[in-house]
């Protein structure tokens, strides 16, 4: 990696691009974030460097709930609540509804556990009654992009609309192609939600007999081009300023901070990777938010919920104090993952 | 420019042949008008065939895959039949999308000029159903399963080192979004080649709910014919290779994406009406210049018929008989689910690049507003003035994407 190219905003750039841009230059800025986990009202709580709450489930009083929720599964509701969160932080999404064209947001979702609850109940009741033990409204939760479509159409998203699983990595790979998305012009918003459904079913398959924690809840940041930014005359929070998935988390990290850029807040990947055995290269740094510490095994949550966190302690100059303006969000890069990813921000 | 994915490395392989570049266009703009990426190899998996000149050979003489169902039982089912890729070493196996995935990708590298080394490339994987089968087998007790290997991520990279990859689970769309993806990602020269690839297997669970939501229990696929009865699943996999510079077998010019954002399962016009338009604006092309589609063509009530009405509506400023070559190949591969879209790219480029049209097996009799299209119902069609094709592919959710592929210079 002597000679990497990186084609990246560079830490301090000024906000925003000139008017007249053509597409593809645009910059991705954080405009909104929502969170919905036991324990955490909001991505400032994930801050807090104790143990947050969240074993157990989110409450019934968080969810959407109704006739339109009543054949949504979990994830899907998860992901709903911190959609309506995320949309209104931004500004999107008032009381009448959205506040601008479907077609100009999109939506990208990022989960790994969300639909197997579904799966394995439909495959345990035809084995056991064919086809009449199942039901045709399990028709849409067999299929793993229900999350993002269940969003798009109770918001009125219309712009592109995709959802990664990609394991231990896919939140912020999730939000690395939701900034891709904006830069290339293809949509002018995107809300990426991080989600990941605690239930008996993903229990027993991730953990076999020995008995594991694993979150029950869901995270959304609201990206939006610079430029619309501007013409809505709203402060934007942060600024996605790279995102690279490498084979380690030392290469990663030495991608996403250019070879030493300063970290003022660094967000660790759960699992074996802690803080205290931050990468080489990673330099000093500021702070730590360490979700590994203070929330279960988070899945495809854990990326979005990492950005949400690193967007609060931005877009507050009284946690900063005098640290570096940029956080480095990590995941992966443990012994059975197939690679690393990093996200940097910076302030907006 | 501004742009925060990080390229994946400067020393990307060199072209095999900068000679002879097919035309490009390196401006930083979405993929416009005059941009144009080399397809410059391709690689897929179905049950007519193990690699893109047995499948492509297959589908020009009318030759289907389907047969009776061997994955899993179906005595207590209505439905009995589908696609199975033929050496499946048995029933109830884990990973065999995993395994489809690296024979296509394989097959896609090599025929690109590439070695199996693709530690510097990204990897796009679009799929509807991941590895849901192996979780199923898992949760049945019928086998262990891992599920970090719900995405195809370790596959990748014990196969083939590759460590920018990305599973993208998007129901029946899934591969045309990766190829969207991976085009935007040389748009913003964050990568020189990419590897766009799809796998699917059919897993019990949608195999069954589509059973029970299905009114009649197909035997065979009828895509836009009055008489369709319904879809039937097939396995496949499909990948090619996107360079920034030629030598290519066909060069992609667009890819459009939209949202209907009306209805989790049904399909609507408009939003595919919209998601056409978008594909053929961003190309820079009208619908005269489009002389090929490369149809989803389910089988299903629903989704043929709006297919066709949308395809008609796109299409009517081209007059009678004026419109493009139809083609729709479900009845010899079946759904093959999120890999639908890219496999039906691979087709568009085989048929650009030879001249030969597979034909739309099952379409006798077609349904009203498909009676305006022009279908390649008699095959395999010869055609060697093609130029442009356009493939097509609706996913539950109204994820609506659609293809425009072109001639190599």
């Amino acid at each position: 990696m002597a000679s990497e190219k990186w084609t990246g905003t560079p830490p301090g750039t000024p906000p925003g691009t000139p008017p007249g841009t053509p597409p593809g230059t645009a910059t991705a800025m954080v405009t909104g974030t929502g969170v919905v986990l036991p324990g955490a009202k909001d991505a400032a709580d994930l801050l807090a460097p104790e143990p947050l709450e969240a074993v157990g489930r989110v409450g019934p009083e968080r969810l959407p709930s109704g006739r339109g929720a009543r054949k949504k599964d979990r994830a899907t509701l998860l992901a709903l609540a911190a959609a309506a969160l995320a949309l209104t932080d931004a500004g999107l999404l008032d009381d009448e509804g959205l506040c601008v064209p479907g077609d100009t947001v999109g939506t990208v979702v990022s989960s790994n556990l969300g639909n197997l609850d579904t799966v394995c109940r439909v495959v345990e009741s035809l084995s056991r009654d064919g086809t009449a033990g199942v039901s045709a409204l399990d028709l849409p939760n067999a299929s793993s992009n229900v999350i993002a479509s269940s969003v798009a159409i109770r918001f009125g998203l219309r712009g592109a609309n995709f959802t990664l699983c990609n394991g231990a990595t896919s939140g912020l790979d999730a939000v690395g192609w939701a900034a891709l998305a904006v830069e290339t012009g293809r949509v002018t918003r995107v809300l990426v939600i991080g989600v990941e459904p605690a239930n008996a079913v993903v229990e027993r398959l991730a953990g076999g007999d020995a008995p594991v924690r694993l979150l029950d809840g869901s995270g959304a940041v609201v990206l939006e081009s610079s430029a619309s930014v501007r013409a809505r005359g709203r402060g934007a929070r942060a600024t996605v300023a790279r995102y690279t998935r490498r084979r380690d988390l030392t290469t990663a990290v030495g991608v996403a901070t250019d070879g030493g850029a300063r970290v003022g807040l660094w967000l660790p990947p759960q699992g074996e990777t802690r803080a205290e055995r931050a990468p080489a290269g990673l330099g000093e740094f500021g702070d730590v938010c360490d979700l590994g510490r203070t929330l279960p095994s988070a899945s495809g949550a854990l990326g979005v919920l990492q950005c949400a966190a690193a967007t609060a302690w931005l877009a507050d100059p009284g946690r900063r104090h005098n640290a570096a303006p940029t956080a480095l969000a990590a995941a992966g890069g443990g012994a059975t993952d197939d690679a690393a990813a990093a996200v940097l921000l910076t302030t907006a | 420019m501004t742009s925060a994915y990080a390229k994946p490395t400067s020393t990307e392989p060199a072209s095999p042949d900068a000679a002879s570049p097919v035309p490009t266009s390196p401006a930083p703009s979405s993929d416009g008008p005059g941009t144009a990426w080399a397809i410059a190899g391709t690689g897929l998996v179905t049950s007519v065939g193990a690699d893109t000149g047995e499948v492509f050979e297959a589908l020009c003489a009318a030759r289907t895959g389907l047969g009776e169902l061997r994955a899993f039982d179906t005595t207590r089912l209505r439905t009995r039949h589908a696609f199975e890729i033929g050496d499946r070493p048995g029933p109830d196996t884990p990973l065999l999308a995993t395994e489809w995935l690296c024979r296509a990708v394989a097959e896609a590298a090599r025929d690109a000029g590439l070695t199996e080394d693709l530690s510097d490339v990204p990897v796009l994987v679009g799929t509807g159903l991941r590895e849901l089968r192996s979780v199923e087998l898992a949760w049945l007790g019928r086998a262990s399963f891992d599920l970090v290997d719900l995405h195809f991520g370790r596959a990748l990279r014990e196969r083939f080192g590759a460590c920018d990859t990305h599973t993208f689970a998007g129901a029946c769309s899934a591969s045309l979004y990766t190829l969207a993806l991976a085009a935007d990602l040389l748009t913003a020269d964050r990568a020189d080649t990419v590897v766009v690839a799809a796998a699917d297997t059919i897993t019990a669970s949608m195999y069954g709910l589509l059973d029970r939501v299905q009114t009649a229990t197909p035997r065979a696929v009828r895509p836009f014919d009055r008489d369709r009865q319904g879809q039937l699943l097939g396995d496949g996999a499909a990948a090619l290779v996107l360079r920034r510079n030629g030598p290519g077998h066909a060069v992609l010019r667009s890819v459009g994406l939209h949202c209907d954002a009306r209805h989790v399962t049904a399909p609507d016009v408009e939003g595919i009406v919209t998601t056409l338009r978008q594909a053929h604006e961003r190309a820079g092309i009208g619908p005269d210049d489009v002389n090929l589609v490369c149809a989803q063509g389910t089988g299903t009530l629903v989704n043929d018929a709006a297919e066709a009405e949308a395809l008609a509506r796109v299409f009517a400023p081209c007059g009678d008989d004026g419109g493009p070559l139809v083609t729709a190949v479900e009845a010899m591969t079946g759904h093959t689910s999120g890999c639908s879209g890219l496999l039906g790219t691979v087709i568009a480029v085989e048929s650009l690049r030879t001249g030969r049209v597979p034909p739309t097996v099952g379409l006798r009799d077609p349904i009203g507003p498909a009676s305006v299209l022009r279908f390649t119902t008699e095959g395999p069609l010869v055609a060697p003035e093609l130029t442009t094709a356009q493939v097509n592919a609706f996913g539950f959710g109204g994820l609506n994407a659609a293809a425009i592929v072109g001639k190599a210079a």
